[in-house]
């Protein structure tokens, strides 16, 4: 029974990454239809700009830890907000009327691109955050804990809980809902759909870049193609809880975390990933539009 | 341009290709320059054209000046078989490298076939020196010898309960399948048995399933990116378990990875470090390298790659010929004793090195890998 706990736990702790990756996935989807391939790479560029921005200003050394972690994150969010908006206006707006393959096919050769260029700039090797985090533990129901490992759970909750009611309590997250569920008809209602694409490459690409920078300065390490394998692991989340759905997106993200963990304790480790996947699978045979997804017709 | 003219043109520049050839002994040097193993590409490139430029002081090989002929693998399989066909065809007589086994693997039919002898530095795995090849020779030793040399390890803890770690890969399985059989021999229990996925960067669910199964030591097979997290998150959960690592664990970006905290205690198999090379050879080498690079080597693949450098100088020497199987005949026949930097070295008539050469080294609290008597 320790161990179950203390594998939801190590679950939790993953999925929340997952979830916030998978925010951007989901929102992007829901309102162009479109599966950004680069949001993997978005992320890991906001481990790396993370990285820098804490080295190269020692902000620990003149703000005070918990400071020094709020502007970075917000720096951080910003500037992966930047090449979020960036990537939408040279990769998918002059594709926006073209056939869908299109626009995947450009995302992917983003992706690649985005990717290597982080390798021009950085290196190939490892690369390693400086250690500015408390190591400390607590007991938490029991089990010895790193503090680290709930402050991740918490600002990644918090994180979705606010992004949740911003879209369901502003203007603006109304725009985008209404941009998601008919952008004819949401244009017509005086709607400007151009500028809610953007906000949604600013939103999805910030969170993505604020999952990067926990990942570095929980995990230390980080490489150039690490986000492709959170990129897949988040897109496989998205899909779970619903692509589109943004509740879906958290629920789909803790969900794998919690059954990978499991996976690992009770089945094979080397078989956790196909644990994993085997869920998905079962559960899109039972509910083809995911957890939370709605069955919505198809558009004539 | 008309056909005959192309023809001439063609042949003028073939002819011209081999006089080119013939002013210099050609050595390729295939290594990782770029990729996750760029690092020990870059050291295996120092070593070689230090010893290459030295040579050619002395006179070169046979009267002419050695030529190294540089070819990137990336550390990549598919990348290292064009580059070991692009070395065929720039008249080579031998190729030094490489590191990683399934890299090296790709490489060693098209080199055999081509009659060039291959001395790789990095590559263990068993199954290399297995297949029959006459050109291919290696100077550091076999995953075998290093089963052997970890099972010793672990009796030496006096372990009751061991875990096994892998990563799937064919030189960790590998070993870990080596190791596993020697204390399956021994009646030395083995709790547990499992690969991990490289490249993630969370592993407590991992070692939440390694702690329960309750070992005395874990040995984990894999490379060091994946150790380093592991020591790391072993010390997040307050877990004491002592922890054994294989000779691709040897990088002291282990370290920076795990934390000198997370890190000291932890044991791994390896090839001397060059700091603890001891021969009058090693120690006035480990000094010319510093010398020319303002610090020492840090890898002993890239000084392993230098031996494979000096054995093949020497043969070529030895027989006053470039023709492969006259060298291989030479290695395998005649070289014994060599004075290599890493100790003794002669061949098998596998090509793989005769004698022991793995050493047990333990992080000290300051981060550096100290050797254990």
């Amino acid at each position: 029974m320790e161990q179950f706990f203390q594998q939801v736990t190590n679950g939790l702790a993953v999925g929340s990454i997952y979830a916030l990756i998978a925010l951007g996935y989901t929102m992007v989807y829901g309102v162009l239809r479109l599966i950004n391939f680069a949001h993997g790479d978005l992320f890991t560029y906001g481990a790396y700009l993370g990285m820098t921005l804490l080295t190269s200003f020692l902000l620990h050394d003149h703000l005070g830890l918990a400071l020094a972690l709020v502007v970075l994150a917000v720096m951080v969010m910003g500037l992966v907000a930047v090449i979020g908006v960036i990537l939408e206006r040279a990769a998918y707006r002059p594709l926006r009327e073209s056939p869908r393959l299109s626009a995947v096919v450009s995302a992917l050769g983003a992706s690649i691109f985005l990717q290597n260029a982080l390798m021009l700039v950085y290196g190939a090797r490892y690369q390693v955050y400086p250690d500015v985090l408390p190591q400390t533990t607590v007991s938490f129901l029991g089990q010895q804990m790193p503090v680290m490992r709930l402050a991740v759970v918490l600002v990644s909750v918090t994180i979705m809980a606010a992004l949740y009611l911003f879209v369901q309590k502003t203007k603006v997250g109304t725009a985008i809902r209404a941009a998601a569920i008919d952008q004819g008809a949401a244009r017509l209602m005086g709607i400007d759909v151009n500028k809610v694409v953007t906000i949604v490459f600013v939103i999805g690409p910030a969170l993505g870049g604020g999952a990067g920078l926990l990942v570095g300065l929980y995990y230390g390490q980080i490489s150039f193609t690490m986000g492709w394998i959170y990129g897949m692991k988040a897109f496989t989340a998205a899909i779970l809880g619903g692509i589109g759905n943004i509740p879906g997106a958290m629920v789909g993200g803790l969900l794998l975390g919690v059954v990978e963990a499991l996976g690992a304790a009770y089945l094979s480790i080397a078989w956790k990933d196909a644990f994993a996947f085997l869920v998905l699978i079962l559960i899109l045979i039972v509910r083809p539009s995911g957890l939370l997804g709605e069955r919505v017709a198809e558009k004539v | 341009m008309t056909k005959p003219m192309r023809l001439a043109v063609a042949m003028s520049l073939l002819a011209f290709g081999s006089a080119r050839a013939a002013d210099t002994v050609k050595i390729g040097l295939m290594a990782p320059m770029t990729g996750s193993w760029a690092s020990e590409g870059q050291e295996m490139k120092r070593n070689v054209e230090l010893l290459a430029a030295e040579q050619n002081a002395r006179g070169g090989l046979l009267g002419k000046q050695i030529e190294v002929v540089l070819e990137d693998d990336g550390g990549d399989p598919r990348t290292a078989a064009l580059a070991a066909q692009r070395l065929t065809t720039r008249g080579v007589v031998a190729v030094i490298g490489t590191y990683g086994s399934a890299v090296t693997e790709a490489t060693q039919n098209i080199l055999d076939e081509a009659g060039v002898i291959q001395v790789a530095n990095g590559s263990t795995a068993v199954r290399l020196t297995e297949k029959g090849l006459k050109h291919f020779f290696r100077t550091c030793p076999r995953d075998d010898e290093q089963g052997r040399v970890g099972a010793a390890t672990l009796e030496k803890l006096k372990a009751k309960k061991v875990a096994l770690l892998h990563d799937s890969s064919a030189y960790s399985k590998g070993l870990a399948d080596e190791i596993a059989a020697i204390l399956k021999k021994r009646n030395i229990p083995i709790a547990f048995f499992d690969a991990l996925t490289p490249k993630e960067q969370d592993y407590s669910a991992i070692l939440t399933r390694l702690k329960a199964a309750g070992p005395d030591v874990v040995f984990f097979t894999g490379y060091y990116p994946e150790a380093g997290l592991l020591l790391k998150q072993k010390k997040q959960m307050g877990w004491k378990v002592p922890f054994i690592g294989g000779d691709a664990i040897n990088n002291p970006d282990l370290v920076k990875i795990a934390g000198k905290d997370a890190a000291a205690g932890f044991q791994f198999l390896s090839p001397p470090v060059p700091k603890d090379l001891d021969t009058p050879e090693a120690k006035a080498y480990v000094a010319s390298y510093q010398k020319k690079y303002g610090e020492a080597p840090s890898s002993i693949y890239g000084v392993l790659a230098g031996d494979g450098f000096r054995v093949v100088a020497k043969a070529i020497e030895a027989t006053k010929s470039t023709d492969a199987d006259k060298l291989r005949a030479y290695l395998v026949g005649q070289l014994k004793d060599f004075p290599g930097f890493t100790g003794k070295i002669a061949f098998n008539d596998k090509g793989d090195r005769v004698g022991e050469l793995y050493r047990v080294y333990a992080v000290d609290a300051a981060g550096n890998f100290v050797l254990q008597k």
